[in-house]
């Protein structure tokens, strides 16, 4: 009796050693999510309501105003209006793209993994030099309008960033540049699971290429597709350091995204001093509901994608 | 195995080739044309490799007050050996905490923890972060953003640790339990020592991506010029306003911010795919 006694007690003494080391092993993140991310969302949702910008005797009560002014800001909605041509620019350029290397590179060809750490590369550059790179290269007296002109596509350059189209191109092909290598990777992996036998089998009963492409291989990675699909679009509705590097804006302010738009409007360093940041709280708060119930219709529309097999 | 005819090999190679070329050409040609002079970058807009190439750029950013590029490519690296560091232990201890922990709110902490990866109100909260800096007398600083970093979920990397730490068998562990280790101990001792490949995983993604942000440092050190890290100090090159007048010194300080990320994907291209495709399926 005693024994059990002490046995007991030894694994409940035991019991809160671990407790106490878990706790310990995680208190810098524990503290790190109540002090750097719940603290900031009560922050943000408080000042949403006031009229805020850091001069304290500025600060007042203002109720639903910030949200109302939210929708009469037309520059906000051209920024939500720029960020869906983005998406539809880049996504349907992006993905087939992707999807067409995956298929190519999985037919075993020679240099297969070296062309596979080509298209990748882009990717591990910084979204802010890809920027650079790209705003240099279409630069009026840039590569780009040389090259064009030398071998008679143009007859004089183009002043790429003047126009927001033509800028708005350059976002997407750099965006385009900098993440097709990943999804290529995500394809070419579910590719590579498909059963050989699958294909065998087709190809016995004398079915076109086409056709087993869309009758075997797509159905197959639909549920890849769903996940990169999700990320694509998750992509671009935060793009943000590309578009404040390559055109911050230009022309005009007609190429800023939501998030880039939002940075130029608010964050110190890119915007004016003293700007109304209750306001600014109050946008973060719309658009990351808006956001969330992009992200919900997408699951909810997506879903048969991943239940196809 | 499937049918491959000549004709299709060789337009699969037509078409992979095109496409790498597009992919390699930002690369090569801002490499290349870092070692032009100014007015070859401007006068011939259409040459990609410079007639005679020269280290002039190189040698005027190492020299330039302005663009103290010795100093930001000093900062750039403790900010990002810091990071990478702190990442590292962090997640590995969190990935092994959520495996072989019991303890109450397990669940709960897990859940909050992974919910960091879709409640995020962007930047704006940087003013509250400033506020807590201010409060604990740290300035706006890089060293005020490696702080924010100590105590920052990355709850990726903790998803890959976890995954990995599940694999390794508990027989260790108890035989360490037996011997009267703690489990602290047991993870320092057996299980980090056990789990390398993931950390190098981890390490080359934290790596890349320290190295190369942009927002976050440059929001941290706009009253602190001198501690711009090499990213953000490329950039502000081209929003100072000189345009075309400094493109040379871009490209160099570009180049020169590149070659360490191209060596690491050199070196551990493998890590970079293997972390990438974990993190999605798991993540």
């Amino acid at each position: 009796m005693e024994l059990t006694n002490t046995k007991k007690s030894r694994q409940l003494n035991s019991k809160t050693k671990m407790t106490l080391q878990c706790y310990l092993m995680l208190s810098t993140q524990i503290i790190g999510f109540i002090v750097l991310t719940a603290y900031p969302i009560f922050w943000a949702a408080k000042w949403a309501w006031f009229y805020f910008d850091n001069i304290p005797q500025n600060t007042r009560f203002v109720g639903w105003e910030n949200f109302i002014n939210i929708f009469k800001d037309s520059a906000y909605w051209r920024a939500w209006g720029t960020t869906l041509k983005f998406a539809v620019c880049k996504i349907p350029i992006e993905l087939p793209l992707a999807m067409l290397l995956a298929v190519l590179l999985n037919r075993r060809i020679k240099g297969q993994g070296a062309f596979r750490a080509i298209f990748y590369m882009p990717h591990i550059v910084s979204v802010a030099i890809v920027g650079l790179i790209f705003s240099n290269m279409f630069d009026y007296f840039g590569v780009i309008n040389g090259l064009l002109t030398k071998f008679g596509v143009l007859t004089e350059g183009v002043n790429w960033f003047d126009n927001p189209n033509t800028a708005l191109m350059v976002i997407v092909l750099a965006s385009t540049w900098s993440t097709f290598g990943t999804n290529m990777i995500y394809f070419l992996g579910a590719l590579q699971t498909i059963p050989e036998e699958l294909y065998e089998s087709a190809y016995l009963e004398g079915a076109k290429p086409f056709t087993v492409f869309f009758k075997i291989t797509l159905p197959m990675i639909a549920p890849i597709l769903q996940t990169v699909l999700l990320l694509a679009i998750n992509g671009t509705l935060h793009i943000n350091d590309l578009v404040l590097v390559t055109t911050n804006g230009a022309p005009g302010g007609k190429t800023f995204t939501v998030m880039s738009y939002i940075v130029k409007q608010f964050v110190p360093g890119f915007a004016e001093a003293n700007v109304n940041i209750g306001y600014g709280c109050a946008m973060a708060l719309i658009t990351s509901v808006m956001y969330c119930i992009i992200g919900i219709v997408y699951s909810k529309l997506s879903k048969r994608l991943s239940e196809i097999y | 195995m499937k049918k491959q005819t000549l004709v299709g090999n060789i337009i699969t190679y037509i078409i992979v080739g095109f496409v790498a070329v597009i992919a390699l050409f930002p690369i090569i040609y801002t490499v290349a044309s870092s070692f032009k002079t100014n007015a070859e970058i401007l006068a011939f807009p259409e040459r990609i490799f410079p007639r005679n190439p020269s280290f002039e750029n190189y040698i005027t950013a190492w020299n330039s007050e302005d663009f103290n590029i010795k100093q930001m490519f000093w900062n750039s690296t403790y900010y990002t050996v810091i990071c990478v560091f702190v990442t590292l232990l962090s997640s590995t201890m969190a990935g092994y905490v959520f495996t072989r922990g019991e303890f109450p709110g397990k669940k709960l902490i897990f859940a909050v923890f992974s919910a960091t990866m879709f409640i995020s109100l962007g930047t704006i909260t940087v003013y509250p972060l400033f506020d807590i800096l201010t409060a604990i007398n740290l300035n706006r600083s890089l060293w005020g953003l490696i702080l924010v970093k100590i105590f920052s979920i990355s709850i990726v990397n903790i998803y890959l640790s976890r995954s990995f730490i599940k694999t390794i068998p508990t027989a260790l562990d108890e035989a360490a339990i037996i011997d009267g280790c703690s489990f602290i101990s047991i993870f320092f001792r057996i299980i980090l020592p056990m789990i390398k490949p993931i950390t190098a995983t981890i390490g080359i993604l934290a790596f890349q991506s320290s190295w190369n942000e942009y927002l976050m440092p440059s929001i941290f050190t706009t009253s602190v010029p001198s501690q711009r890290t090499l990213i953000v100090g490329v950039v502000a090159l081209k929003n100072s306003g000189d345009g075309a007048a400094s493109w040379n010194l871009m490209l160099a300080g570009s180049t020169v911010a590149l070659i360490p990320v191209l060596i690491a994907y050199a070196i551990g291209n493998k890590y970079f795919v293997s972390g990438m495709t974990a993190g999605a399926v798991k993540g």
